[in-house]
């Protein structure tokens, strides 16, 4: 019983101290920005870059004087564990943006799995969350299962992505695989996880409804590290491509790798999570799978890259971090993260605008409110954007890339085409 | 003392049965089936996965038979061996991951340099790890040791993730990964020639040296019964840091033929085939050098078996299957704990 009260003496004293900070944080006008993305160790090559994506836009914004009478500061949680993202990390990362009554918003995850646990701790919270990355699709639609993750506030959006979505990434590759690339008999493998079998799910129900064959659909846990059964097995069924349906973590790497061993020198096909990074960068497809190796890939990133004012955005990135030792150019994701910081700090200037004295908690209610209403639209370094009923863009763009052995760094993806996959 | 194991001989019919032929007619068997269900090329890459969890089996079964301990680390030990491996090929080769010999006696020389420094290398962690770590919890609960065990499995994966990184490390193929040979109308790969050669050289010379050798009996008396060894005057101590000596140094072995074949290694490796080859050494007879030989390869038969079939994903839940319904009916594995061939 004793303990009990001086639990709850203690807890009190928290509450108490708590509230000193926020009114004292609240007195020199300092708002946050979080960040939540995998920063270290293998997922760096994914997270580092698109950090540095909102932390270009928040740098900016200070540097013209903050927003409204207001500072901005970054606050980035990495949660990568072993050098994979980590749900429970993750979730707990999202409790300590909750807690924070300075926090107004938050810039990312990037991986869809991450989403699933931490939006609906943003909407029971209200806090408004962007996907620069983000793709499957039962995070927002509800045809999906998107009600479920907003189940207490189902009127509520606080989850946005200016990413496209999955149900568009996969056909968007099987289009390109068989019109552009002229293949027709394709062997499907997947990470057996939310995305990549999602992904791959979607890739071969439309590669079959414009005619190709799928060789096989076989299923790899992520620790697999021995793809040669599959692989060997395949052979006999002559696939003039692969698609993988996974991030590099869970095998792409490993699979081209020992792909090219055993001769099977056909395109190699993926989604967004095979293109991360150049031949010198920590875990990337690249490096892993050996440049040479890795010569005729081709990714997609459901996002748009080769956007309209990407020329003055990598040239401004460039010049902003050029004193960093790593991680000093532009990744798949630094625009999209960019363009996320600006959504939420307009919203912010817009709040501000006609409530110029609200309260924390006002602040983050009205960002939240601003920028999920469908019929304000930003203009962001991706183009003009805006949110539909479910937070997703009214953009879905899908780029296309493939590996270039003789670019710098050891090889890099280079972007190929685009297509806008609303119109469709 | 030479006839302590050895029952005096009784008629061919008692021979044949105390060969015990067959568990080998079984694994013989299974062989035949496998390869007549995926064919030759399916066939060759379940051997090549099988001899790398046979060469790691072999020091599980070794440890346990003479200590009666789960050597956890053992598949960390393997992993160790495989960065080694790379850092030695690495030093030579120049910083290149992707770089292999250019010529036969380079790629000669290269190999013969990796296994003169790995194996002794390893041998030396795997005696160290039982001089500090285990010999001082030899006459503690059971539990102790198995839990140092786990606990130097871990410190070794720490210790070479912050060395390399998390992530996926190339290593030097030496022999160019797709290089083939052809044997009538059926080619293969010569990376995989090696590991099969390697593998099985390094297994026969392993079961000469415990049959045949002064050494090898004081291993088989310490693990029959360790007292009456040592008043027979078997140096216990030195018996059991040999036998750790060479389980390890086979690991780093293994640790070589896995880098030269995948091309690629993590920090992670070693608890997988760690886990597989410990099945391997369960459901050959743990303790029994032949029967975790043996193991391996079923193991090996089982995966690549599921995965030509398109059920990758059933593999591991397939091998744990055969390995439960094999120690329901024969619950001392394959070949059982044979105290002749213990070691």
């Amino acid at each position: 019983m004793r303990f009990a009260r001086v639990g709850a003496a203690l807890a009190a004293a928290a509450i108490v101290v708590t509230a000193c900070g926020g009114t004292s944080s609240g007195g020199d006008k300092t708002l946050k920005l979080g960040v939540t993305l995998p920063l270290s160790g293998g997922a760096a090559a994914d997270g580092q870059p698109t950090l540095k994506g909102a932390k270009l836009a928040v740098d900016e914004i200070n540097e013209k004087g903050g927003i409204g009478g207001y500072k901005l500061e970054l606050l980035p949680l990495d949660h990568a564990v072993n050098g994979k993202y980590n749900e429970q990390q993750a979730a707990q990362d999202m409790q300590t943006f909750v807690a924070d009554p300075a926090v107004i918003g938050i810039v990312g995850p990037y991986n869809s799995a991450v989403g699933k646990v931490q939006i609906p701790i943003g909407n029971d919270a209200g806090l408004l969350q962007c996907s620069p990355a983000n793709t499957n699709q039962g995070l927002t639609k509800p045809e999906f299962g998107g009600m479920d993750l907003r189940k207490n506030f189902p009127e509520r959006i606080a989850y946005v992505r200016v990413a496209a979505t999955d149900d568009i990434q996969g056909p968007a590759m099987s289009v390109y695989a068989y019109n552009t690339l002229g293949l027709k008999n394709v062997l499907v493998i997947h990470d057996v996880t939310t995305f990549g079998q999602g992904v791959a799910e979607t890739f071969r129900d439309k590669f079959q409804e414009l005619g190709g064959t799928v060789a096989d659909f076989v299923g790899a846990t992520p620790d697999t590290t021995d793809f040669n059964a599959i692989i060997t097995a395949a052979k006999t069924k002559n696939p003039d491509g692969v698609y993988y349906g996974g991030v590099v973590t869970s095998g792409a790497g490993l699979l081209l790798k020992q792909m090219r061993q055993q001769g099977l020198d056909v395109p190699f096909l993926g989604p967004d999570g095979i293109v991360n990074g150049n031949g010198d960068a920590e875990g990337s497809l690249i490096k892993i799978a050996g440049k040479e190796a890795a010569a005729n890939s081709y990714g997609t990133i459901a996002a748009i890259g080769d956007f309209p004012a990407k020329a003055a955005f990598d040239a401004s990135f460039i010049e902003h971090f050029k004193g960093d030792s790593e991680f000093n150019t532009p990744g798949a994701y630094s625009g999209p993260a960019y363009a996320c910081a600006t959504v939420i700090l307009k919203s912010l200037e817009e709040f501000l605008k006609a409530n110029a004295s609200a309260d924390q908690a006002a602040i983050r209610e009205g960002v939240r409110a601003w920028a999920t209403d469908p019929s304000h639209s930003f203009e962001t370094v991706l183009g003009t954007t805006a949110f539909d009923e479910n937070g997703d863009t009214t953009q879905p763009f899908i780029s296309f890339y493939v590996t270039d052995p003789a670019a710098p760094n050891n090889g890099d993806w280079v972007f190929k085409e685009q297509l806008n996959f609303g119109e469709q | 003392m030479t006839t302590t194991t050895m029952p005096a001989p009784a008629g061919a019919v008692d021979a044949l049965r105390r060969m015990r032929i067959g568990p080998y007619l079984f694994v013989a068997a299974l062989a035949v089936v496998v390869f007549v269900a995926i064919g030759p090329d399916q066939f060759v890459n379940a051997l090549t996965v099988g001899a790398i969890y046979a060469l790691v089996a072999l020091g599980y079964t070794m440890v346990y038979g003479i200590i009666e301990l789960i050597n956890f680390a053992h598949g960390d030990v393997f992993m160790v061996g495989a960065f080694t491996a790379m850092f030695v090929l690495t030093s030579m080769l120049g910083q290149d991951p992707n770089a292999s010999a250019t010529s036969l006696p380079q790629a000669l020389f290269l190999i013969l340099t990796t296994f003169a420094i790995v194996m002794p290398v390893m041998g030396l962690l795997g005696v160290a790890i039982e001089r500090f770590a285990y010999r001082p919890l030899r006459n503690a609960p059971r539990l102790a040791p198995l839990i140092t065990a786990i606990g130097i499995s871990f410190i070794l994966q720490n210790i070479v993730q912050i060395i390399y990184g998390p992530s996926p490390v190339n290593t030097p193929q030496v022999i160019p990964p797709t290089a083939t040979i052809q044997i009538g109308e059926f080619s293969i790969r010569i990376v995989v020639l090696f590991v099969i050669a390697v593998s099985v050289s390094l297994m026969i010379a392993l079961q000469l040296f415990v049959s045949r050798t002064r050494l090898g009996r004081a291993m088989r008396s310490t693990a029959q019964d360790r007292e009456a060894a040592q008043l027979m005057g078997v140096d216990i101590n030195r018996t059991i840091a040999l036998t750790f000596f060479i389980g390890s140094g086979l690991a780093g072995a293994a640790g070589i033929v896995q880098g030269f074949y995948y091309g690629n290694i993590v920090f992670i490796l070693g608890f997988q085939a760690g886990l597989k080859a410990f099945t391997a050494a369960v459901l050959g007879g743990i303790g029994n050098i032949t029967g975790a030989a043996l193991g391996g390869f079923v193991i090996g038969f089982i995966e690549t078996t599921a995965a030509a079939y398109g059920y990758n994903q059933w593999g591991q839940a397939l091998v744990f299957a055969v390995l439960i319904i094999t120690l329901v009916f024969r619950p001392t594995g394959l070949l059982g704990q044979q105290l002749g061939e213990r070691a």
